[in-house]
């Protein structure tokens, strides 16, 4: 009897002439769940892509539970007993949750028709399946869902194939902390019911909570495969960010709050938030902690002239400005990064140096043309300052990984000259590495004399990076809170 | 049972009745304004289901389109190239079936030509079919060499358009027929279900295993065949076929179904709701010709009330 799930042995792959997968052995035990880790763009969506058929191998073998495979496509994946939930999901909003989890097959029908009834009351027992029948039902049209529930759909409708082997990619990126727990209690059941699980994730700590073993790869090529019990976290980390990475912090400058400040709210108030006051100082990165939903993306939005100020008013160097919109915002100096950057931070389709000029080329043309050489240079220079990983100025960002993205992004704004930074989320389903390397960007920015406001999800970081932090919580922000704040105080205020 | 009628009744999105509404609206307001022109009398009623049989029918294959976030600007001259085909094979070999066929043919070869070069070669179906539009228009001048062609086959104009059994005419009983076979393709059957997928979220719809150029193919396909059949049944209910039939239905058919609640970005469609936004758009037709209005102070305000109503419905999506 053959003890693994899944052996694939010397997978090779290569896009456009490019290698991303050499020679990668990639085993799994039966019955485990097993972390596959490593750096964005080290070639772990494209491993499992090529496992699910999405992709075709371009060498190597796999194996399941002993048997040799050739699968062209994900329905003979399916077939094959491996099922995958994507990391965008891949569930239809405009459909129930019912309607979504039998969309493949639409398997209960009457006559010609499709049985609703039947539909849902089978959606039902998946969803009892996995424990989550009390917050979900059939009928609920998936965008009323939070997005950690429609994970939770995601997971039932891959159930409804009974599959033996199921990859999850990166399901708690976008999930609350009471989310995640919730989804670790549904991994626990389906790896009791015997389901062999791959679980990609940025999440280094959790994979000691829920996996058994482990697989790091880095630049297309295993560097290790162990059980959990034989590494600890400070190896992964290591290990993740070639032995360069650890914790990057830096000293606070002090006596930044004593000028005056750059950019101040007075009693702020929108449809969402209420009576909020905040001031930034030139120098200063202000972090803005709080949990989804708490009004913190819609400060920024008030701040950048996108939701109308109903009461209080925006200071800009002591003097009172009236943001209509945003372009009133990059007018005086305001740069938002937003929280989503595929959908409202770039147009994925042009390059990284259409991307990267956007909100500068009024001032690189000469006459009514773009100056391409004094872009060339400008793109070039940002390059390399952000180490952006990219084949040429000439690539389609669509094909970066996510942190390099994130990097463009942030790049776009700093090269606008703007004064004050808004940042929302910025290291968003950003790899360690990547998100040192925004943060030293921002924080050279803020070093000579400029503002940042910086809302996220990760408390560690806004009590390593920030000079200052505000509390966030249903549309009311908490008073200054400057020096030493733990991620720990944190994660206790904004409840 | 009190409790489950009254929790159903929470259910029902009010909002999305919106096409109701102003259905309703539109009949009140002209019952009175022309109560003494007729506007109610029996017979102007059937007229009106008469003249929207047409641009119901194209309404219910422009919902299938709509609802794969594609469009077509190309059916107003299918129905023309359509019709001009049939009467001309009607009047050659006088075979009925030959010249339906033929006719109906006519769409699927511009269907088929349309949705393979949107599914297949990846062009924005609005340019595809804008093209088309131009194509298939300038065949049908060529082909009919600008002239009418008359039909005097009556068992055709009786099957047609033109017949009526008993009182009720002949296209309103092809336009609820076509009305609940489309609202149950649409609704009830896997196919429906994998159209609206690809509309809600292409990727998804692929992932899911839909073959979404497939979808998407068939969709173009079924809207010129229904298109295709709209062109017979005008030369049979006008007794002959022309090149302009069809030219003004463009804009009244892609208003209808976004009145009738299809969303122009995919994922959401309702024949019926179609079926309601054609017969508005007749009756506010019917009404204008009642008034009194001119031709051109007719297409002045259908274009304005096609703005203001498609505004409307778009705002009340949006709350």
């Amino acid at each position: 009897m053959n003890e693994y799930a899944i052996e694939a042995k010397g997978i090779e792959i290569g896009f456009n002439g490019v290698k991303i997968l050499h020679d990668v052995d990639f085993t799994v035990r039966k019955g485990e769940v097993h972390a596959l880790v490593g750096p964005n763009g080290a070639g772990k969506s494209t491993l499992v892509k090529i496992l699910n058929g999405v992709y075709h191998k371009d060498a190597g073998t796999i194996s399941l539970y002993g048997k040799p495979y050739e699968y062209t496509s994900p329905e003979e994946a399916l077939q094959a007993g491996i099922a995958m939930v994507f990391q965008d999901l891949s569930l239809i909003p405009t459909m129930t949750v019912a309607q979504n989890i039998f969309l493949k097959s639409i398997p209960f029908r009457f006559g010609p028709f499709i049985d609703d009834k039947a539909s849902a009351k089978h959606a039902l027992e998946l969803l009892e399946r996995i424990g989550v029948n009390a917050e979900i039902h059939p009928d609920d049209l998936v965008s009323d869902l939070s997005i950690g529930q429609q994970q939770l759909v995601e997971i039932s409708k891959a159930l409804s194939n009974d599959p033996k082997i199921l990859i999850l990619d990166e399901p708690t990126a976008s999930l609350s902390t009471s989310e995640i727990e919730r989804l670790f209690s549904v991994i626990n059941t389906l790896k009791q019911k015997g389901i062999t699980i791959i679980y990609i994730t940025h999440y280094l700590q959790d994979i000691f909570k829920i996996c058994d073993g482990v697989t790091m790869i880095r630049d297309g090529r295993v560097l290790f495969s162990k059980s959990t019990k034989e590494i600890t976290l400070d190896q992964l980390v290591a290990a993740m960010t070639n032995d360069q990475g650890g914790k990057i912090s830096w000293e606070h400058v002090q006596g930044l709050r004593e000028t005056k400040p750059l950019l101040e709210a007075k009693n702020i108030t929108t449809h969402s938030i209420s009576n909020v006051s905040l001031a930034v100082y030139p120098g200063e990165i202000v972090g803005i902690a709080g949990l989804l939903g708490s009004g913190r993306t819609e400060l920024l939005r008030a701040l950048f002239g996108i939701d109308p100020i109903v009461k209080g008013e925006i200071l800009l160097d002591g003097k009172p400005i009236i943001l209509h919109s945003t372009s009133d915002a990059i007018e005086h100096g305001i740069a938002l990064v937003p929280e989503n950057r595929r959908e409202q931070g770039l147009v994925l389709d042009y390059s990284v140096s259409e991307n990267l000029i956007m909100p500068i080329v009024h001032r690189i043309k000469r006459l009514l043309f773009v100056d391409e050489r004094k872009k060339d240079t400008i793109v070039k220079q940002y390059i390399k300052q952000l180490g952006v990983k990219t084949q040429g100025p000439g690539q389609v960002v669509r094909y970066l990984s996510g942190g390099n993205q994130q990097k463009i992004v942030v790049a776009k704004f700093l090269a606008s000259d703007s004064r004050v930074l808004l940042l929302d989320d910025p290291t968003f389903g950003v790899d360690l590495q990547a998100k040192h390397e925004i943060m030293k960007i921002i924080h050279a920015y803020a070093a000579k004399g400029n503002a940042v406001v910086m809302v996220s999800s990760e408390f560690n970081e806004l009590a390593d990076y920030c000079d200052s932090i505000y509390v966030m919580k249903r549309g009311k922000l908490s008073e200054c809170l400057s020096g030493s704040m733990t991620e720990d105080n944190l994660l206790y205020m904004v409840q | 049972m009190n409790t489950t009628l009254m929790e159903k009744m929470k259910q029902v999105k009010w909002r999305e009745l919106v096409i109701y509404y102003i259905f309703l609206g539109v009949i009140l307001l002209f019952s009175i304004l022309l109560f003494d022109k007729g506007f109610l009398s029996g017979s102007n009623l059937m007229n009106i289901a008469r003249q929207t049989a047409m641009t119901s029918i194209m309404a219910i294959g422009m919902t299938f389109v709509l609802s794969t976030g594609e469009i077509d600007l190309s059916f107003g001259s299918v129905v023309a190239l359509s019709s001009i085909i049939t009467t001309k094979i009607l009047n050659s070999t006088g075979s009925i079936l030959l010249a339906i066929v033929c006719g109906l043919a006519v769409g699927a070869v511009i269907g088929l030509a349309n949705g393979l070069l949107v599914a297949k070669m990846n062009i924005p179906s609005f340019l595809v079919t804008l093209g088309m539009n131009g194509i298939v228009l300038g065949l049908a001048r060529w082909v009919s060499n600008l002239q009418s062609i008359p039909v005097n086959n009556d068992v055709f104009t009786f099957i047609f358009g033109s017949g009526d059994i008993g009182p009720i005419p002949i296209l309103f009983v092809w336009t609820v027929s076509l009305t609940i076979i489309g609202h149950l393709l649409l609704k009830k059957t896997p196919y429906g279900r994998r159209v609206l997928a690809t509309g809600g979220n292409k990727i998804s719809a692929m992932y899911s295993g839909i073959k979404v150029p497939n979808i998407k193919i068939s969709v173009m396909l079924l809207n010129s065949v229904m298109a295709a059949l709209a062109g017979i049944l005008y030369s049979g209910r006008l007794h002959g076929a022309r090149y302009t039939l069809g030219e003004n239905d463009v804009m009244i058919v892609i208003a209808a179904v976004i009145i009738g609640g299809t969303s122009m970005n995919g994922g959401k469609g309702s024949v019926v709701g179609s079926l309601l936004g054609a017969l508005i758009m007749g009756i506010l037709n019917n009404g204008l010709i009642l008034m009194g209005f001119s031709v051109d102070q007719q297409m002045i305000f259908r274009g304005l009330i096609i703005i203001v109503s498609v505004a409307l419905t778009m705002r009340e999506k949006r709350k």
